[in-house]
């Protein structure tokens, strides 16, 4: 080994003992846990249920703050510029954060770089509903009614191109001849109100924000978009079931940082935060506000995020240039 | 039977130990504002939402519609006392009611005030809860395009009567549409007029905003003007004596029912009711010739008006989220900042929140006519500090406020900028009611509009095709041809 190799090694070595060491001595105050959304959302809801059980491990109080605006915008934008230290993390929101970045007429002033995935809490699996009066009784009945009048059946989304956007593209590019007229409305309270009240025909939400009204017999689930039935939902037959297996919609929270936090803090706020979401309390916590738990850490969750965005830049695509706005 | 069920949880709610402290304190802030003559309800109102922040949503409404119906209250007194009404809606008070004060009647004066506005609330909150839940099941058939038309017909009732000029109305609510588009696009998440400033994305925070538009504004007005005498007056006699009872109690149940059914009409504003039931009382007089004279029911009937109005235009703000003053344009402000959107929505979603509310306004009425009737003396005294102190404390007050909201420096220049313009609006005697409710209503119309757009497919037909839509559309525009052709009753113009 040469002089210069020495010399590299010795920094190397360095950075490597001065980063440990930084983990270590991480945190030395409180850590602020963004949301991008108010308070009391599902999403604030759960980002508080974690904090409270995590900041026990972590020797620190971790604070959530909500940044809400502009579906998530203003929160993320936020958080993209703030200082790589690990002491201002936040929630992320696939694959709302993606289409953010993605839809030109956002004007996001941050990239998918600009953050580092940490690790998943939620995963909420989409679903179709109809009102318990509707003639659509099965997936079957609504897709062949929307060949047959193409771009008559008024179709809620919880917001343009939100999870349940997508989903009705994907839908349609499932059921060739199938064509949805697309509502864009404010939330599940939103589309709960205008389907009841007879002005939208089928709605696209997450299982989480129906299962109440279901049980009650108010409205019918038509097809859960995933691989397998949601334990919420378990009589619902899901699209892979159903002959859909490329129909698969959900919005996932998780937790990342701004770009350039040390791997050793981002590894320390991994291992705190996967261990209180394994917390048997976390996840019964999460059950009773109707969130499923779907951990994702390390490398697996940047992959997700990767492939969410890969995804979901097609179909962003497509909802700008479809005939039927 | 259901409403009496609710209103049943509503009182065992608004009945606990910290929702009274709430409502107390509230009252207390209210009349306080009510009297302090630099301060207007919208303005004191918006100047207090920061004290809420750290508040339940249930604990903060209580608190601010508190503050709302104690500074209707309030207002009388200064009316009385100096001849300056402490807010628009005591002008009436002033011709007798000073008149009472210069010949040493001026503890009946407050007295037959505080009863009234007891009786007018009481019988206006029954009203609400009467009706509310009614309306609101009503209105929760109501589609996109009903909403869409509704707040139309709100905006052009506001602009058709509460302005001189139909024409400076219109400008203005054209401007508060205006200002709220500010912000990403609500349909299609583009921003607009953001100048790529990331403080503008979330649009003007409506806080910040009428904070500067009503409390700086109306500060800087108050600086300007000269100081006032005030009358001393010993509050030895606060109950009427048995006559003045016999010639009140007429007034007060008229003074009730002008109020109620006027408070059911978006737009009118608080001075109309007060004014018509002055009217009504003067011509059904025995001796007309009295009032203007220290007349007492020329007290008792625009105070009860005053304050049957304030409560029963809570109907079409709780029921239908349409708020009808300004006063309630910022109490709607203070909702959304709480995360709660006020309509029929709010009654299926919340009914605890709702009817704890409403029941809370009955405690307050209650609370209100202990904090009058013994303690009138005390509030006069309030009267006396100079005005000079008051604004540098308002003005610091609304400072720290606007920056609490969500710790942004941004906020507060928000607010200062709205102030200046607030003040010169006033200047030129434009009026800040249409420009509010503009802002306010701006992104709820907006979207409705587009969502009813996308319903049809584009086909402005839809508007037209539902009845009721349609019934609504034609309302507004006969309203603002009737403002424009000056058809409404003059009192109706005046405010």
């Amino acid at each position: 080994m040469n002089g210069l190799m020495k010399r590299v090694a010795a920094v190397a070595a360095l950075a490597l003992a001065g980063g440990a060491a930084l983990a270590q001595e991480f945190p030395t105050r409180p850590v602020e846990l963004m949301v991008a959304f108010p308070a009391g959302g599902g999403t604030d809801v759960g980002a508080r249920i974690l904090a409270a059980i995590a900041e026990k491990s972590l020797g620190q109080p971790i604070v959530v703050v909500n940044r809400g605006g502009a579906g998530g915008q203003v929160g993320w934008t936020d958080m993209s510029r703030r200082k790589p230290d690990g002491y201002f993390i936040g929630f992320i929101n696939l694959p709302a954060t993606n289409t953010v970045i993605l839809d030109p007429e956002r004007k996001a002033i941050f990239g998918a770089d600009a953050f580092v995935p940490i690790i998943n809490q939620v995963l909420d699996p989409g679903v179709i509903w109809v009102r318990a009066d509707s003639p659509y009784k099965s997936l079957k009945d609504l897709v062949d009614a929307a060949k047959k009048a193409p771009n008559t059946i008024r179709t809620a989304t919880t917001g343009i191109l939100s999870d349940d956007h997508l989903a009705i593209l994907m839908l349609e590019e499932a059921a060739p001849g199938a064509i949805f007229r697309i509502v864009h409305l404010e939330g599940g309270a939103a589309q709960m109100k205008e389907v009841l009240g007879g002005n939208i025909d089928v709605a696209f939400d997450n299982v989480g924000g129906i299962v109440p009204r279901v049980r009650s017999g108010e409205v019918r689930a038509l097809v859960v978009m995933d691989n397998e039935r949601s334990k919420f939902l378990p009589d619902v037959p899901t699209t892979k079931e159903l002959g859909y297996p490329t129909v698969i919609s959900n919005s996932t929270r998780g937790i990342a940082g701004p770009k350039g936090i040390p791997a050793p803090v981002v590894a320390k706020l991994a291992a705190v935060l996967k261990k209180a979401m394994e917390d048997p309390d976390h996840i019964a916590k999460m059950e009773t506000a109707g969130l499923a738990v779907k951990v994702m850490v390390g490398a697996e969750y940047e992959r997700y995020y990767r492939e969410t965005h890969e995804k979901a830049k097609k179909y962003v695509e497509w909802a700008r240039t479809r005939p039927h706005k | 039977v259901d409403a009496l069920a609710h209103l049943a949880a509503g009182f065992a709610a608004a009945l606990s130990p910290a929702y009274v402290a709430y409502a107390f304190v509230g009252c207390v802030l209210g009349t306080l504002i009510g009297v302090l003559p630099g301060l207007g309800p919208s303005a004191g109102t918006a100047i207090l939402i920061p004290l809420t922040f750290q508040l339940d949503p249930t604990g903060a409404i209580i608190m601010l519609a508190a503050i709302y119906y104690g500074a209707m209250y309030g207002g009388t007194i200064t009316s009385v006392l100096i001849n300056v009404p402490g807010e628009a809606a005591s002008v009436v008070t002033c011709i007798d009611g000073h008149e009472m004060a210069k010949q040493g009647r001026g503890g009946t004066a407050l007295g037959i005030a505080a009863i009234g506005s007891f009786v007018g609330g009481l019988v206006a909150t029954a009203g609400l809860a009467l009706i509310a839940a009614p309306l609101a099941g009503f209105a929760l058939k109501f589609g996109p395009p009903e909403f869409f038309a509704l707040m139309v017909l709100g905006l052009c009732l506001v602009s058709g009567l509460a302005g001189r000029s139909l024409a400076a109305a219109l400008l203005m609510t054209v401007l508060g549409l205006a200002i709220s588009m500010i912000g990403i696009d609500p349909v299609r998440g583009a921003p607009r007029f953001a100048f790529g400033v990331a403080d503008l994305y979330d649009g003007l925070g409506i806080v910040p905003v009428v904070m500067g538009l009503f409390g700086i504004a109306e500060i800087l007005i108050t600086a300007e003007q000269p100081a006032r005498e005030i009358i001393r007056t010993r509050f030895a006699h606060l109950l009427p004596s048995r006559d003045e009872w016999r010639r009140s109690w007429g007034a007060i149940w008229r003074g009730t029912g002008i109020g109620f059914g006027l408070g059911l009409v978006p737009g009118i504003g608080a001075i109309v009711p007060t004014f018509m039931a002055y009217i009504a009382e003067k011509r059904l007089s025995k001796t007309p010739e009295a009032f203007g004279r220290g007349a007492i029911e020329g007290v008792a009937a625009p105070e009860t008006a005053n304050n049957a109005y304030a409560n029963a235009a809570m109907v079409p703000f709780l029921t239908l989220g349409i708020p009808s003053s300004p006063t309630i344009a910022v109490l709607m402000g203070a909702f959304i900042v709480h995360g709660l959107t006020p309509g029929p929505f709010l009654f299926q979603e919340r009914p605890d929140l709702v009817w704890t509310v409403i029941a809370s306004f009955f405690v307050g009425n209650a609370i209100l006519l202990v904090l009058n009737l013994p303690l009138v003396g005390l509030w006069a005294k309030i009267l006396h500090v100079p005005f000079s102190y008051l604004a540098v404390g308002i003005a610091l007050f609304c400072v720290l406020g606007a920056y609490s909201l969500q710790q942004s420096v941004f906020d507060v220049w928000v607010m200062i900028g709205a102030g200046v313009v607030g003040y010169g609006l006033r200047k030129l005697g434009l009026p800040l009611a249409p420009l509010v409710l503009g802002l306010i209503l701006g992104p709820a119309i907006e979207k409705s509009l587009r969502t009813s757009l996308e319903m049809s497919g584009g086909d402005y037909g839809i508007f037209v095709a539902r009845p009721l839509c349609l019934a609504l559309l034609v309302a507004a525009a006969a309203v603002l041809a009737g403002a424009a052709l000056k058809l409404a009753p003059r009192q109706l113009r005046a405010a």
